[in-house]
């Protein structure tokens, strides 16, 4: 397998006017500015092989977007180098552009007073793309999604996961080998989230593009990916399979346990009692390796009417490595 | 790059029929206008036979190429400008950035006002007729200078434009750009002959908007030899050399600092 995207040392640095707050500190910062450094990422090194699925995580203002930004070639970097398809994303050769691609979930590319399908036929001119392969791309973007009807309404009267799917498509005529995605579900509701995602496996599966996406929602990285990397404050904080960090940052496993009518127990000394959650009556946080042997006894010595084991949830194990 | 430029006329025609009162009012505002330009010119030439040595049949032919720079400005540069300054705010300046395309024809035809066309077809007749009015006397060689110095003429002001939109690039907040750009071609009204020595420097080198109108006016007229021709030549050539250098350096400064 061929690395699709590398990365050493990246670093970037922002310098942001910064001033006291009052009207005289405005004054004073007309004539004279003062600059703050502000290290967005800080030395982040990965690869990401060709045809990976890789969730990028980070609270806000982790260096997310900044790193997407330089990958796909619109900011220059401070210091580091990278690598994506071999080219260097910044010089912004043709043949890189036409090799990538950036969805962005909060900006739109598509022209608001005029169908999709329209902007699409603009893309095509724009990409050089040959009559035949945008068809053909098209048709199964339209298979995919389910573009039929909504790409030949003008695209302000769209519903915004109506919009989302139209704003995939638009990135996507071109076919392209690496898809930077930033929140490509963000303000969808449970249903469009669940078509966005199965559309980016189905798409991976068919073409073999690369991903890297960010979100906010894990059920899109669980979904989505094997692998995650972290970064929190501009700084690599995680690069590794999901299974492995919940190892690591939380090993443990939940049982989850209903008894039978009337039964009132304390089931303290199996392990440590946690806040109950979906409806689950008593919820017992017990290491790893000892849920076997936790369940039995429990199963032996109390009147069970149902019990579960659970994985913790993976929003506790992220917020917990961040906080690490 | 006439594909792309097809695609995109494309696209702003079927932009423009999405709202057609609109495009009804503007055609009947742009004839409006005209009359009042043409009234302005006849009260002028009430009181004096000539303008800093210039006849009526010259002025509306002058009209006619102002028009024509000022159908540019509409048509083109204003809501290009518009375009990008608020694509840069919003930050779908990105997406442009990340297009295969020169950044530069991008930001120029991305927009087109299409009901202009009848304000070009209008300065044409504008120019056609102030000729004819202003008498015989024009050989080839003086058309072709006008043509030449015309385009280039507008090239000067394309220029100018791509300089002061570039300063975005530096200055996050600059949405008046192209309000000094109106300003200054608004001079270029009536000759540059007419304003007084030290203003038509400014307006001619310093700020050379009174290239895309008189100048090539002054060739028709066979005012201007060779070298002059040549001269006007070269720096409408030099300034969108210069420009484009300013636009780059804009892009390697948006590509460093933005986040």
């Amino acid at each position: 397998m061929i690395d699709a995207i590398v990365i050493e040392n990246l670093s970037k640095t922002y310098q942001v006017p910064e001033r006291e707050g009052g009207f005289k500190a405005a004054v004073r910062g007309f004539f004279r500015r003062r600059y703050k450094d502000v290290h967005a990422v800080q030395r982040v090194n990965f690869r990401i092989e060709s045809g990976e699925i890789v969730g990028f995580l980070g609270p806000n203002g982790a260096g997310k977007t900044t790193t997407l930004k330089m990958l796909s070639g619109l900011l220059h970097p401070t210091g580091g180098r990278a690598r994506v398809l071999d080219f260097t994303p910044w010089d912004r050769k043709r043949e890189f552009l036409q090799a990538i691609t950036l969805v962005m979930g909060q900006r739109n590319r598509l022209s608001w007073d005029i169908p999709a399908a329209d902007s699409f036929l603009l893309n095509q001119a724009i990409y050089r793309l040959p009559d035949a392969a945008y068809k053909a791309t098209l048709k199964e973007l339209d298979e995919l999604l389910e573009l039929g009807p909504i790409m030949r309404k003008p695209v302000r009267n769209l519903s915004l996961g109506e919009r989302m799917k139209c704003e995939l498509a638009a990135g996507l005529l071109h076919r392209p080998r690496v898809l930077f995605l930033d929140e490509p579900t963000i303000g969808l509701d449970i249903t469009a989230q669940a078509r966005i995602r199965t559309f980016l496996q189905e798409y991976n599966r068919r073409t073999g593009a690369t991903i890297l996406l960010t979100s906010h929602y894990m059920a899109d990285v669980t979904a989505l990916c094997e692998r995650i990397i972290m970064i929190h404050e501009g700084k690599l904080k995680y690069d590794g399979g999901i299974n492995e960090l919940t190892h690591r940052i939380a090993p443990f496993k939940l049982i989850c346990v209903t008894l039978q009518d009337g039964a009132d127990c304390d089931l303290s000394p199996y392990g440590t009692l946690a806040p109950g959650e979906n409806g689950c009556k008593t919820l017992l946080q017990v290491p790893a390796g000892e849920v076997a042997a936790v369940t039995a006894r429990i199963l032996a010595d109390l009147p069970v009417h149902d019990l579960t084991i659970e994985d913790p949830p993976i929003e506790h194990v992220i917020e917990r490595a961040f906080n690490e | 790059m006439l594909k792309l430029f097809t695609a995109f006329l494309k696209i702003n025609i079927q932009m423009t029929l999405a709202y057609r009162a609109e495009t009804l009012t503007h055609i009947l505002l742009n004839l409006m206008w005209l009359g009042w330009e043409l009234l302005s010119l006849s009260i002028i030439f009430g009181n004096t036979a000539t303008l800093g040595g210039w006849g009526p049949g010259q002025l509306i032919a002058l009209l006619g190429v102002f028009r024509l720079v000022n159908t540019l400005m509409a048509a083109l540069i204003w809501p290009n400008t518009e375009k990008f300054n608020s694509s840069i705010r919003d930050g779908s300046w990105d997406y442009a950035l990340l297009q295969p395309v020169n950044s530069l024809f991008l930001v120029s035809f991305s927009r087109m006002v299409i009901w202009r066309v009848w304000d070009l077809v209008l300065a044409a007749i504008l120019t056609i007729v102030g000729l004819s009015m202003s008498g015989g006397g024009t050989t080839l060689l003086n058309l072709l200078g006008f043509l030449a110095l015309a385009v280039s003429g507008m090239l000067i002001i394309y220029s100018l434009w791509i300089v002061l939109i570039a300063l975005t690039f530096w200055f996050t907040k600059f949405d008046n750009n192209v309000t000094i750009l109106q300003a200054l071609l608004d001079a270029g009204r009536y000759p540059a002959t007419v304003y007084p020595l030290w203003l038509r420097l400014i307006v001619t080198f310093v700020v050379p908007i009174a290239v895309a109108t008189t100048v090539p006016l002054q060739a028709l007229r066979g005012d201007l030899n060779g070298l002059q021709v040549l001269l006007y030549l070269v720096i409408g050539a030099a300034s969108f050399f210069f420009a484009s250098r300013i636009w780059k350096a804009g892009i390697r400064k948006y590509s460093g600092a933005s986040s």
